[in-house]
Order: structure tokens, then C-alpha cells, then sequence
């Protein structure tokens, strides 16, 4: 489905993406982690023609992203608020979605109904403009609308930010139930090892623009992996200092971190 | 670390590490030919108006001090581009440990002592030299141009005062509407108005160095700054949360359902719609262009204030203000969402398309608006035709030009404290805009009689509309060329 060949993007003198070949198959579904900075919405963007890389393309069904707009009718994403049209109720923003996909209104309140768990009553009949909601409405808002004209490839880019635990745990499952029941692509990043390895059968660990580690997580295999590495670089950063006996499982411990150099 | 220094470097700072600012050469070298111009202009006009006024029966600074009032009015509106209130700069430092109010005294002092203050003293620093000196020395002209910064603290203040009221509610600028209106009212009524003469008097007063004038001055400064201080201090919450009470609860949506029929491009048309009057920014503007236009159409119709060349300039400007305003900026609201937009096949060109139909289909408003004059006979109907047609037509294919080279977001919810300009080639597109048509009018009208001009005018406005598809796909693929370009920089710029 997607083809990455040769990518490179450069900002300064700093290599944001730097990936020689990879390739991410019709159905999969990629986790995409790594620290902050390690080019991860930078791939993204470049996967969704929103960035000029300086070398390699990007194909998605053999269509260059760069030079057609066709792979567009079938791919959805969500990467920031920067998606989002805040003039506009939800009601409204997504039936104006719908309608540049070809869908009909009463399709589109139809494709809504399995999201109303994880609208939980905070997202329609508002009467607000999406300006005015809380970042995890929009956060909601924005996930909806990508998964709204049900594309074969979905891009979200840390979905889990600014969701409630609840909210969380409804759109881990909601993802999981869209890759099977469309055979669809879905590649999210996260922060969020746990929800990472909960979903993805397979994750790419970013660093420093390079995709170092192609893990297969077959029940929760990458766990150990993922562990082993983020520990290392929590180790890196705090040399010297001892650690504290907290009780806590390494991974819960590296997801603290994580969370908190975001 | 002294809190008044510190934000006075950041304040510095945001200007000139501004993305934008950074980017456009053209913008700076602008902004500096425009300073130099106005500074050398304000230094001719002082010198000159010295001189001109010196065979006159009373001193020169007796007469310009009378009019004092009318320079302050023109001080305030050449603000409105300019400053920024405290409100908006607030946010960063509000979670620090600093006292709020101190916080706002810093700001509020810092725009105090802002060199803008001092821009009069390139009119007015000529003008005392050769006037003043004449009775009262050069202790006269430091006293005279000490009340005069004053003054300009005075203004200052009652502009922040007046600008952080309008952020929170437009109607607040009925204000100093009506400040000023009233003021005019009570110069211009009576025979004999008292403010001329207490103009002078206060004039008189600081080149005297009289205490009461300056201590009277210092009092209503105080009166301005605290009055503004405690409203800052009150809509300091608002501005944080960017939160505007009429939209957090919307009482009536408008659908627009009868532009469904068009499809995707119908859709866009909704969208542009509801963009223009869901947004702070777009509202106003079109409410003041409706009012201005509005008047001209009624100053027209019913007086004969307006003849020849001026009235074809009004008639003209009542058909391209509103494009104007809207589409030099073009693709610039677009840039809050233009990740969303760029990620959906060919929206550009359908959103260009409905632009182009909605802002087309709008010069039907100032062509109602001309039929007193044409009833009245003071235009004809084939004239309100030629720009009807000629306006969407050349003009709008000049201005969608602008779709291809903006890269610049346009924050729709400022609350007014922050900074809309143009770039440098926005403003030359639309200075453009008024003076291309007019060029051609006066060549044509040279060679031609009005009729046939008109008749050149609507053949070519309905051409370019009859193909505004084919050059509205041009223009969409040569956006699409420069779209990386374009992306970065409306994401550079976008306020977050």
C-alpha cells in the first residue's frame, strides 16, 4: 500500500526523516513510536504530500503522493487542529466532510452511530462552534472526521492525546475493529507504549528520522523491546542519578517519562 | 531581574523574530519606506505650514493649537494598525510569579514610553523651532514639545482603554464615535465654540511651562491609565481563554441548504459564507465597508457633493470595497485549516470556484444600492452596469491572483490586539485594484464618450467571467506548484 523509498527531509542541518526503504502492506497496522522529535509527524506530513521532501518519494498504491491527488479519495487522516474548520459546529464540519467524499447527509449521521460512545454525549447537538470545545472534543472531532468516508488508509497522528482514560480505551478498540472490518491501513503514533503494543501488530521505532527497529508485536511481544530501548535512553539522560524503587513496572515507569517530556 | 526591562526585550523580540518578518524583505523595506515617507512628509508639512501661517494676525501656534483636537483624532485612527493592547501579550507571563497588575503596569508603561509617541515630533519639532523660539526660546519649544508628548500619552491611553472595550464588543466602538462626534458637535454648532479656545489655551499653557496645564494634563493621563489598567485587568481572563460570549452558545445556525443543489462547489459556497459571518474579523469588515459603501451610495444619490472624477472614483469604490477587503487576503483564513483542505482532492479549485461565484454574485448588493443615484440621475444605469461586470470580471482575475502567493494566515478571532496586516504585496495588489480601473476609465474616457467606455468596460468584464473557469484552474495549478511553500508558511504564521 504505502512504499517509502529514499525519503529524506531535511530542516537546517537537522535530519527530521531519513528512511532508505519501507514498506507497509494493504491491512497492516503500524504503530509509529519514538521520542520526541524523531521524526514522526514529519513522516507523517510527508506521507500526506503536506511537506516537500528534499529526496525519495512517498507512493501510496503506486500513485506518488507529490505528483496525483488520487490516493486522496481514499485516505483520511488527522494530525492537529490544523485539520479542523473551528467556524463550524461538528454536526456541520462533518457533513461537510461527508459531503466531499459523496456522502449524503443521512449516510454520514448513519456512519456516526458507532461513534457515539466515544462522543459521549460532548460532541453533537452542542449548539457550539468547534472553536469552542475542549481539546479532547476536538481531538474527537478531528479522529471522527478522518474515519468518516471509512478510507482504506488512515493516518492519526498520537490520537491518544488529550482523550479521557475511558475515551482512550474506546478508540483503541474502535481502530482495532476498523482494520479488521475494513481491511484497512491504520498508522498511528504514540507516546503511549501500552495503547501502542495493545493495538499494533506491528511497530516502527523512529530515531532521529531513521526507522530502526521494524518490530513484529505478536501478544504484546514488543513490549520487552520497546522496554529495553526507552530504558536505555531514560538512562542515558539521567546518568549518574540512582534510581528510585517505585513499585512500578519499567514500561509504566518509561511511559511517565515519556508523558512528561511531551 | 527588572520586569519592565525584560518585557520590554520580548516585546522587541516578537517583532523582529516574527516568521513573517523574518521571511519578507519586501514587507521590511516597505515598512521602512513607509516610516521615511511619513516622517519626511510630517517634516514638510510642519516647516511649510510655519512659514504660511506667519503673516497671519495671530502666532502660528496659536492657530495650530486651536485645531490640537484634530491632530489627536488622526493619531488615534493611524493607531488602529499599529498597537497591540496588553491583553493579548499577557498570557505568556500570567502563570509566573509576578503580580498580575504589575504585570499590566509594565505593559501599560512600556506602551507608554513606546517610540510611537514621539512620531508628531517630526511635524512638530519644525513647527516650534521657527515659531515658538520667536517669544519663548528654546525653553519655550522643550516645554511646548513636553505637553505635546503628553498629549500623546493622553491619547495613548484612552486608545488602549477604547481598543480593549472593541475586542471584547464591537459596539464599543461607538465610543469614540461618539466621543468624537460629540466634540465635533459642540466645535462646529455654536458661533462662537469654546473648544477652539481652550485648545489654545492649553497650548499656550505647556509653551508657557504653566503647572496647572501640565499638572491638569498629568491628572487626565492618570484618569485614562488607571480606567484602562482596571478594564485590562478585568477582560485579562477573556483574552486568555479566547472565548467570545456570543459563540459559545450559538442561538441560530443559518444552513444555506438552497446552495446544496451545487454540489461540492455549493458546499464551499456554505463554507465561505459562514466564514464570512462567523468570524470577529470578516464581520467587521463588512459591516464597516456596508456602512461606508452604504453612505457613499446615500452622498451620491442625494447631494451633489461629489462631481466628475471623484464621483467615478465612489461609484468604482463602492463596487471593489468589499473584494478588496476579502480577497487580498485570499487563502489567508483558509491557512488556519489548509492541512485539512490540502488533504482532500481538488478542494482548492472548488473552493476558488466559490469564492469567485459568492464575491461575484455580491456586487448585486452595491448595484442596489445605486439605483437612487441612477433614479435621482446622478449615474447612469450603464455605468453601474460597466463596473458591475467589469469589477468580478478584470479586477477579481487580478485579485485571485493573490490565491497563488498568499502564504500568510489571517487569525479570524483577534480579539483586535493582535496584528492583521498585509503583506507588502497585498497592499500593492489592492492599491492596484483602485487604480488600474481608474487608469483605463480616464485613457478610454480621453478617446471615447462615456457610453461606448461603459460598453468596453462590460464586454470585458463579461469576458473574463465567461472564463473564470479556465483561468480559476490556472490559478488553482499554479497554487498547487507552490503549495510546500505556501503550507509552510501559512503554518508559520497561524496564531496558536
Amino acid at each position: 500500500m504505502i512504499q517509502i523509498t529514499d525519503l529524506q527531509k531535511r530542516f537546517g542541518s537537522k535530519v527530521a526523516v531519513d528512511i532508505k526503504n519501507y514498506t507497509i502492506h494493504q491491512g497492516d497496522m503500524l504503530g509509529l513510536v519514538g521520542n520526541n522529535g524523531a521524526g514522526k509527524t514529519t513522516l507523517f506530513r510527508l506521507i500526506l504530500d503536506l511537506l516537500k521532501a528534499d529526496r525519495g518519494n512517498v507512493t501510496i498504491d503506486d500513485i506518488d503522493v507529490s505528483r496525483s491527488e488520487e490516493w486522496k479519495s481514499y485516505t483520511g487522516a488527522f494530525i492537529d487542529d490544523g485539520f479542523l474548520i473551528d467556524y463550524l459546529t461538528p454536526e456541520e464540519y462533518f457533513h461537510f466532510i461527508g459531503k466531499m467524499y459523496g456522502l449524503k447527509k443521512e449516510e454520514v449521521d448513519e456512519r456516526l452511530l458507532p461513534f457515539e460512545r466515544f462522543m459521549n454525549g460532548e460532541v453533537l447537538g452542542q449548539k457550539k462552534f468547534i472553536r469552542n470545545f475542549s481539546m479532547g472534543n476536538k481531538q474527537k472531532v478531528g479522529i471522527i472526521s478522518a474515519m468518516l468516508h471509512h478510507p482504506q488508509l488512515l493516518i492519526l497522528d498520537e490520537p491518544f492525546n488529550f482523550l479521557d482514560p475511558s475515551s482512550q480505551s474506546i478508540i483503541k478498540h474502535l481502530l482495532k475493529k476498523y482494520n479488521e472490518e475494513h481491511r484497512a491501513t491504520v498508522i498511528i503514533s504514540s507516546h503511549n507504549l501500552n495503547h501502542t503494543v495493545d493495538v499494533c501488530p506491528r511497530i516502527a521505532l523512529l530515531e532521529n528520522g531513521v526507522i530502526i527497529r521494524d518490530i513484529k508485536n505478536e501478544h504484546n511481544s514488543a513490549e520487552k523491546e520497546l522496554e529495553d530501548y526507552f530504558n536505555i535512553r531514560v538512562e542515558e539522560e539521567t546518568a549518574g542519578e540512582a534510581p528510585e524503587e517505585t513499585g512500578q513496572t519499567p514500561m509504566q515507569e518509561t511511559q511517565e517519562t515519556t508523558e512528561q517530556t511531551d | 531581574m527588572n520586569l519592565f526591562l525584560v518585557l520590554r526585550k520580548h516585546g522587541r523580540l516578537a517583532d523582529k523574530r516574527n516568521p513573517m518578518y523574518e521571511k519578507s524583505r519586501f514587507a521590511k523595506f516597505w515598512i521602512y519606506l513607509m516610516t521615511a515617507f511619513w516622517a519626511g512628509y510630517l517634516i514638510f508639512f510642519g516647516t511649510m505650514l510655519a512659514f504660511a501661517m506667519q503673516d497671519e494676525a495671530t502666532e502660528p501656534y496659536h492657530i495650530l493649537n486651536s485645531g490640537l483636537m484634530f491632530v489627536l483624532v488622526l493619531d488615534f485612527v493611524t493607531r488602529m494598525p499599529f498597537q497591540k493592547t496588553p491583553t493579548q501579550e499577557v498570557k505568556p507571563y500570567i502563570l509566573l510569579p509576578v503580580k498580575r497588575r504589575r504585570l499590566i503596569d509594565c505593559l501599560l508603561l512600556r506602551s507608554g514610553l513606546d517610540l510611537y509617541n514621539l512620531f508628531w515630533f517630526f511635524f512638530f519639532v519644525p513647527f516650534a523651532v521657527i515659531t515658538v523660539t520667536r517669544f519663548y526660546g528654546v525653553a519655550g519649544v522643550i516645554t511646548y514639545l513636553s505637553g505635546i508628548w503628553l498629549l500623546m500619552l493622553v491619547n495613548n491611553y484612552w486608545y488602549l482603554l477604547c481598543r480593549t472595550l472593541m475586542g471584547q464588543r464591537f459596539w464599543w466602538l461607538l465610543l469614540p464615535v461618539g466621543v468624537y462626534g460629540a466634540i465635533a458637535a459642540v466645535m462646529f454648532i455654536p458661533d462662537n465654540s469654546p473648544v477652539f479656545g481652550f485648545s489654545t489655551d492649553v497650548g499656550e499653557g505647556y509653551i508657557q511651562g504653566n503647572p496647572l496645564t501640565f499638572a491638569g494634563t498629568l491628572a487626565v493621563i492618570a484618569c485614562f491609565y488607571l480606567t484602562a489598567r482596571h478594564v485590562i485587568g478585568r477582560m485579562v481572563y477573556n483574552e486568555i481563554n479566547k472565548v467570545e460570549d456570543t459563540t459559545v452558545q450559538v442561538k441560530s445556525l443559518s444552513e444555506y441548504r438552497f446552495l446544496e443543489r451545487y454540489g461540492q462547489v455549493g458546499e464551499y459556497m456554505k463554507l465561505e459564507l459562514k466564514l464570512l459571518l462567523r468570524n470577529k474579523i470578516c464581520r467587521r469588515a463588512i459591516y464597516s465597508a456596508g456602512g461606508v459603501v452604504i453612505m457613499f451610495s446615500v452622498l451620491i444619490a442625494f447631494t451633489d457633493t461629489y462631481q466628475g472624477g471623484m464621483k467615478s472614483f465612489l461609484v468604482m469604490y463602492n463596487f471593489v470595497l468589499f473584494g478588496i477587503l476579502f480577497l487580498s487576503t485570499i487563502m489567508g483564513y483558509e491557512g488556519n485549516y489548509i492541512d485539512g483542505l490540502m488533504s482532500r482532492k481538488e478542494s482548492i479549485y472548488a473552493l476558488l470556484q466559490a469564492k469567485y461565484t459568492i464575491y461575484t454574485c455580491g456586487q448585486i448588493i452595491p448595484l442596489l444600492l445605486m439605483i437612487p443615484a441612477i433614479v435621482m440621475g446622478k449615474v447612469t444605469l450603464l455605468t453601474c452596469l460597466s463596473w458591475f461586470f467589469f469589477i468580478p470580471g478584470f479586477v477579481y482575475f487580478c485579485m485571485f491572483q493573490m490565491a497563488v502567493y498568499n502564504n500568510k494566515t489571517v487569525d479570524m478571532n483577534n480579539t483586535m490586539t493582535q496584528r492583521n496586516m498585509g503583506t507588502g504585496m497585498q497592499n500593492l495588489i489592492s492599491l492596484a485594484a483602485f487604480g488600474l480601473p481608474l487608469i483605463l476609465l480616464y485613457t478610454l474616457q480621453a478617446l471615447f464618450d462615456e457610453s461606448t467606455v461603459a460598453v468596453i468596460f462590460i464586454f470585458i468584464g463579461i469576458a473574463f467571467i465567461a472564463t473564470s473557469r479556465l483561468w480559476l484552474r490556472n490559478v488553482y495549478h499554479r497554487f498547487m506548484k507552490r503549495r510546500y511553500r505556501n503550507m509552510e508558511g501559512f503554518r508559520d504564521s497561524r496564531q496558536k
